[in-house]
Order: C-alpha cells, then structure tokens, then sequence
C-alpha cells in the first residue's frame, strides 16, 4: 500500500496571523503533483506556541507526519516531504 | 421567566433624529427589567430631548422606587418649554417588571398598551392618579402578572395615527388596527420574537400610509414572557489545569446551545469529555480561521480573532451576520436570552509577541467588551465565569 503522508497546517489564532492561511492557500496548488499519497489537513490548533516557552515567534506551524516545521515556508514543507518518500 | 425586550423606531419622514426615545435595563441579579418608552412633543431634536430626558429621568425615578405622581411633576418642571406651544410635553409608558411575572406599567398620553394572554387581548383595570400642579395631566397606574407566553405591546401615536387622512384609515390605524396586525402574525408565527414583532408592527404601519412615508416618528415596543434561550460560549484554557475536567463537564452537562471559541480549547474540551473534532476542509474564509466541527456543540470557532471580529459586528448599527465564523457567533448570541461566559484565565504567551504583524486583544478585555454591548444594547442577560 502506498504510503500516506500527513501535512498538518495549524490554524490557531498565532499561525493564522503569522500567515498559516495563505500557506494553506498556496500548498493546495503546490502539492497537487502528489496526487492522494500527501494528505493535506487544516486543524483548528496544533497547541504548539502555548506549550513552547522559548519558541512561540516560530509560528506558523507545521506538522508532517509526526514532525513539527516552525515558521513553515511552502519550501521546508516539501523538503520534509521528499524526505519521507 | 424571561422577558424578551425590543423596540424599533422609524422616525418622521425628512427629520434627521426620531422625538421618540426608549430605553431599558436589566437587572439580572434581581431579575428586574426597567424600560420606558416617550414621545416628545412634535418632530425632530426637540421632541428629541424632551422624550430622552422624561424617559432618562423616568428610568431613574423606577429605579430608586420613588412615587410616581411625584416623578411625574419633577420630570414636567424639568423640561424645556416650546418656544412655539408655550407648553413643555411629552408622554411616557414605564414599565417596571420581575421574571416572576408581576409588572407595574405607568402611562401618561401614549396610546395604552395591549395585552395578550392566550392568543386574547385582556383590558385589565388600572388606577387614575392626577396632579394638583397639572391638572391636564393624568397618569394610569395598571399592576398586573403575566404568564408564561404572554405578550405586551407598546408604541407612540406614530403607529396608531398612521394612515391618517388617507381613504382607507380616515381615522388612521387606532388602537385596534394595531391590536388586528399583532394577533394575526401571532396567529402565523406565535414564538415571533420582540425584535421581529415590532419591526413588522413598524412596516405594516407604513403601508397605511398611501406614500408608505411616515407622517410622525413611530415606535412599537414589544415585551414577550417565555422561557428562556440559553447558550454558554466557552472560551480560554482554565488557569489551573487540573481542573481541565471539572469545566468539562459543567460544559457536557449545560442544557441549552453551546459554543466553543478557540483552538486549545476546543483540544481541551475534545480531551476531556473524548468527543472528536472534525476540520471543515473549507479553505480558511478572508481574514479569520476556519469553523471547526464538535458532537454535541452547536459552533467551535478560533478565539481572539473571530470574538473580536464578532464585537465588531455587534457593534454596528444593525448587527452583521455575515456568513462567517464572526458572523455565525453573532447570530449565536443574538438568537440567545441568557448567555453564560465561561471565561478562561489561562494566558497565551504567544499572542503577545511584539513580532505579531496585528495586536492580539486580551481575551478577558473582549469579552468584557461583548458581554457589555449585549446587555445594553440587545438587552441580553450574560452571566460571566472565570475559570
């Protein structure tokens, strides 16, 4: 079975004013060429920046699989991504 | 009980400020509600200050408890006399009432109220209570006791008057015109809110008018005694959190509608009581985080963002429910009587990060915010618990 990889967009209410939404906007187009094995999820919070004292400027947030990318560009996410594969 | 309270005004036709004024208060750790409604004499500023001071002075004088003949003359001596007229008038209707369904109504020169109990309209008797120093002056006194599902309707000669003159309502719409169109759309819709009641009293009074203009300001003030709506808005991580699970529960066990604003909240309560949150795969809307979606909980938005956003739409001269999260809050509350904050202390460092490209409000500050526009402006009752 092909493997499934999970990209998690944290879109709490730091990430979402550090830009997570227009990331989520731009990885939909850009991860297109991986078709079903890369599975892209909004969720409402990662709860990442309230448990991360000397981090929380890192926002925004991003889970890849099991993975957290802080300040997460569309470049960090698809580097992790081909890492995976 | 609960007392839904609302009124809608339209003012006179090329005046710029409606003459008539109405105001109400609520006192929720008594469960009192104060709202007169008065129409100054003639149009515009003038009739405009007359009716906000009697109105303004009534509330106050209902308040404190004071003798109302005695109120009544205080409130005659104080105003503003017609350059023109050479009188100083204006008419009021007080009404001073307990959820318990005991109610004090006083009116001078308004149109008398109409009560509904039982789809029947009941005239019930009252007191005469006149002055010495203004003999033209006399004052009605009613005490009555509502029950649940009964209704008051108030309005300013605007309404009654309406049409006029005109060949259909030579003698305008009258007391009972007014009394046909409420038993009718009751007849229709019969838990029609206060709100939507006296806007429709509004627009059915300018359609006696042949050029649908109002000829006077017009005021329909609505009182509706049912049980009421609840909601609960959870929001913020509580303090300590090993008392995560207590507020959990007290959430799960809340008989009414619940809403759920924040991300780490939302994770909170999905922990503790183990229900799972489902992301809407919409793509974020604008400029606020997207829904979320819980069993058993009627709306999960993200916090700061959208209450803020919702104040703001509160804010506005007619409440913005815009199809978006803020918009979806606000129709939450604003379709609710009783609103209970669950308020969480707990602070996210994160949000006030000086790198933050927008200032993040402080969510206790928000709240405050909110809960205050929807007591005095919607006249909600809100019960605030910080957690």
């Amino acid at each position: 079975m092909k493997k499934v990889i999970t990209v998690k967009i944290c879109l709490g209410t730091t990430c979402f004013v550090m830009g997570a939404a227009k990331l989520q906007e731009k990885l939909k187009s850009v991860l297109e060429k991986y078709g079903d094995s890369v599975d892209v999820k909004p969720v409402n919070c990662l709860n990442i920046c309230a448990n991360t004292d000397t981090q929380y400027a890192k926002a925004p947030y991003v889970m890849v699989d099991n993975d957290i990318i802080s300040e997460a560009t569309v470049e960090k996410i698809i580097n992790k991504i081909e890492k995976g594969y | 009980m609960f007392i839904d309270i609302d009124c809608i005004q339209k003012r006179k036709n090329k005046e710029h400020t409606c003459g008539d004024y109405f105001i109400s208060k609520r006192y929720p750790e008594i469960s009192r509600l104060i709202a007169v409604l008065s129409d100054g004499l003639g149009s515009g500023i003038k009739a405009h200050i007359l009716s906000c001071m009697t109105a303004t002075m009534m509330a106050k004088f209902i308040e404190a408890g004071k003798d109302i003949k005695k109120a009544s003359e205080i409130i005659m001596e104080s105003l503003p006399i017609c350059q023109i007229r050479k009188i100083s008038y204006s008419t009021f209707s007080a009404i001073d009432c307990n959820e318990d369904g005991s109610v004090k109504i006083v009116e001078e020169g308004n149109p008398s109220f109409i009560w509904i109990h039982n789809s029947q309209i009941i005239e019930p008797e009252y007191v005469t209570v006149s002055s010495k120093k203004f003999t033209d002056r006399k004052v009605q006194v009613y005490n009555i006791t509502l029950e649940e599902n009964d209704r008051l309707i108030f309005c300013s000669d605007g309404i009654t008057q309406s049409g006029l003159g005109t060949q259909k309502f030579k003698l305008g719409l009258r007391r009972q015109g007014l009394a046909d169109i409420v038993t009718n759309v009751l007849k229709i819709a019969p838990t029609i809110s206060s709100r939507d009641l006296s806007r429709h009293i509004i627009s059915e009074a300018l359609k006696c008018e042949e050029d649908l203009l109002p000829k006077d300001d017009m005021s329909a003030m609505c009182l509706f005694f049912r049980n009421p709506r609840q909601a609960l808005v959870f929001t913020g991580p509580p303090y300590h959190n090993q008392r995560d699970n207590f507020y959990a529960n007290i959430f799960k066990d809340f008989k009414g509608k619940k809403a759920i604003c924040g991300g780490t909240t939302a994770n909170l309560i999905s922990r503790e009581l183990n229900i799972p949150i489902e992301n809407g795969k919409i793509l974020a809307s604008g400029s606020l985080p997207p829904m979320s979606y819980m069993k058993g909980v009627d709306l999960v938005t993200e916090g700061i963002l959208t209450l803020t956003r919702a104040y703001e739409y509160l804010e506005q001269d007619e409440p913005v429910t815009n199809d978006d999260p803020a918009g979806r809050l606000t129709d939450f509350l604003l379709n609710s009587d009783c609103i209970t904050f669950m308020i969480g202390a707990k602070i996210n460092q994160a949000h006030y990060d000086p790198n933050l490209p927008i200032e993040i409000e402080i969510r206790k500050n928000i709240m405050k915010k909110i809960g205050h526009i929807l007591e005095t402006r919607y006249i909600k009752k809100v019960i605030f618990q910080y957690m």
